[in-house]
């Protein structure tokens, strides 16, 4: 029998298999969202199966009708997934109001792709301050009374239950992210980071059921620790085949800041009082992607700080070509790692036309600086 | 004991020959379409001409967008390692590196030691490479090697505004149907890979000592027209295209030790 890493490993052939046997053993409605500050909770609370579009590596045939090539390969791969109908198993789906392509991305997207239903979520830039709370947890209730509309009444008690299932689950993908932060040998970054992506495909319960097992053969494991330890910086990251490409070259992710990585699961949510309220507390608190601005909280300043804490001696930038709140958050960023003693190395790439050996040169580059 | 750096670029692979510091001999030939065969025949070629053999070699690094294909070599190191040492090597005082060879460009910002301490690298668009130049020239039916002394007579240099290989070809061709002379259109496509150059090498700390390596360094056009966009006087080393070779050869050298 397979082992529980084997089972999730296989996953990331056909990432929406397991979304696909879900729905057709329940007959519940699996709603695509694209951006971990999707209230996940809200759907899984109205019995949905929330899982995470996030493109892929494809020749766009359909949606360069709609989208201009100057947007990112994210927008462009999954809206033409979406027009090609490889993602017929959907029944609606969720935007959240983070980057002008992706606002503009959920109007086409409406209109082109004909899910029966389609929620926006939207969200305040600056998330600091009561008032930013407030509209958070008002637009919390927006969201959660279209959902009832669409896919049936669910209560606080649901919802509050959701919130644990989910809690569990960041749990669980923050010990294994502590474990590779004091050994990163005991996993190599592409399933790691891979782990992380595949909670937001399929049933978090089963997920944490996975997870559990996958935990319980890494702890008290050792693995080889000769590895450079390096940070990674943007937003999802996909290009598993540079990843291995990474670990064969002696560097391995100790951490991460990716939107599919880290970010999709720290902070917790409280489990008392009211769950909308607990649902806003961790929108404000964890840490925020190059969309929204904290101006209290720099973003510099706790990517070098995480990277210190992974023993990280450099950081890698993944850039997605035309992604512009991540370009504009990286000259601070490749700053602040620079005055910290951080080599640091940015790659620009779309999914689609990722060229390994084009890579390769500049990651070779990069551990031989370190090294030294 | 010799030690040797064979770096097989996407163009023209080299060879450097070196014994403690001193160069013995050095070779230059063709890619082609195997990267291999490149390699070993730039060795051959540099062996040859001081009639040593390989077997007389303490150690041999190769290095170049090739490099992984060179199974006679102890190791395999980037080309934007062995560019800053050859630099270092040659020019002790520079401080920017801007290698800008057949398929490829990149600026390094290197140390008194020639450590790399950061680099930007344009692989993606052939502006300000040696195949982009070489189109132009065909473009324009001149030799190569005429570019940049050619472009030194204009005095009034067209206006090229794209640096996409393609699009500056259309844009020449149209340029000379308006009757400009050969020699300002050379000189603005001069102009024009420099803008580019000098837009990617901001993207990493420069300073004033900068020295230029790579086939690109032979035309002193490129190098007038980065002088005048850098605003400073860049080093040409006396064999810009054995750089990356004479980095290999060092580092081979440091091995053997």
């Amino acid at each position: 029998m397979a082992s529980a890493l084997e089972t999730l490993m296989e996953l990331r052939d056909d990432p929406y298999s397991r979304a696909r046997a879900w729905k057709e053993r329940t007959g519940g409605s699996v709603v695509g969202f694209f951006c971990c500050y999707a209230p996940e909770e809200l759907l899984h609370a109205a019995g949905a199966l929330p899982v995470r579009v996030t493109g892929e590596n494809r020749t766009v045939s359909k949606a360069g009708a709609h989208l201009q090539s100057y947007c990112c390969s994210l927008a462009r791969t999954a809206l033409d997934m979406a027009l090609t109908g490889d993602l017929d198993f959907l029944d609606g789906t969720v935007f959240v109001h983070t980057c002008d392509t992706m606002q503009r991305l959920s109007d086409i997207w409406r209109l082109n792709a004909g899910y029966p239903f389609h929620v926006d979520f939207a969200l305040p830039v600056r998330f600091e301050g009561k008032l930013a709370a407030e509209y958070t947890r008002a637009e919390l209730g927006l969201v959660r009374s279209k959902l009832a509309h669409a896919l049936g009444q669910f209560d606080d008690d649901a919802i509050r239950e959701s919130i644990r299932v989910y809690n569990r689950n960041r749990a669980l993908l923050t010990e294994l992210y502590d474990l590779r932060r004091a050994d990163p040998g005991i996993m190599p970054c592409d399933q790691a980071v891979w782990v992380v992506a595949s909670a937001a495909l399929m049933d978090k319960a089963e997920h944490n059921e996975i997870l559990e097992e996958i935990l319980s053969d890494l702890r008290g494991a050792s693995g080889r620790s000769d590895r450079i330890r390096l940070f990674g910086v943007g937003s999802v990251m996909d290009q598993w085949e540079f990843l291995g490409m990474l670990e064969d070259l002696g560097g391995t992710f100790a951490d991460d800041d990716f939107c599919t990585g880290h970010r999709y699961f720290e902070g917790d949510v409280s489990e008392e009082g009211d769950p909308l309220d607990a649902l806003t507390g961790r929108l404000m608190e964890r840490g925020q992607c190059a969309c929204k601005h904290t101006p209290d909280r720099e973003r510099s300043a706790r990517i070098v700080q995480r990277a210190r804490a992974c023993g990280a001696r450099g950081a890698i930038f993944f850039q997605f070509k035309f992604c512009e709140p991540h370009g504009f958050d990286y000259p601070a960023i490749k700053k602040a790692l620079d005055e910290a003693g951080f080599a640091t190395l940015e790659l620009e790439m779309e999914q689609g036309s990722v060229s390994i050996e084009q890579l390769r040169t500049r990651v070779e580059a990069l551990l031989e600086t370190i090294r030294g | 004991m010799p030690v040797a750096g064979v770096d097989i670029g996407s163009l023209t692979a080299k060879a450097v020959v070196l014994q403690g510091r001193e160069v013995l001999s050095t070779s230059l030939t063709q890619t082609g379409h195997n990267s291999r065969v490149a390699g070993r025949r730039a060795l051959d070629m540099a062996l040859d001409r001081m009639g040593l053999d390989e077997g007389s070699l303490g150690f041999i690094v190769a290095t170049g967008y090739g490099r992984t294909a060179a199974d006679f070599a102890g190791e395999r190191i980037t080309e934007i390692t062995c560019h800053a040492r050859g630099a270092n090597r040659t020019h002790p005082e520079a401080r920017t590196v801007i290698d800008l060879g057949g398929q490829d460009s990149k600026a390094i910002a290197i140390d008194e030691r020639g450590k790399v301490l950061d680099f930007v690298m344009n692989d993606k668009c052939s502006a300000g490479t040696g195949r982009f130049l070489e189109v132009m020239a065909s473009a324009l039916e001149v030799e190569l090697d005429d570019l940049g002394s050619l472009s030194l007579e204009s005095t009034s240099p067209a206006s090229i505004s794209s640096v996409c290989t393609v699009f500056a070809e259309s844009e020449v061709v149209s340029r000379v149907a308006e009757g400009a002379p050969k020699v300002d259109i050379i000189a603005g496509i001069h102009q024009a890979i420099a803008s580019r150059i000098y837009a990617m090498a901001a993207r990493i700390p420069t300073n004033e000592a900068l020295i230029i390596t790579g086939g690109v360094a032979r035309n002193i056009g490129v190098v007038r027209a980065l002088e005048q966009k850098f605003d400073t006087r860049i080093v040409v080393p006396e064999m810009p295209q054995h750089m990356g070779a004479l980095g290999a050869a060092i580092i081979a050298g440091e091995h053997h030790e």
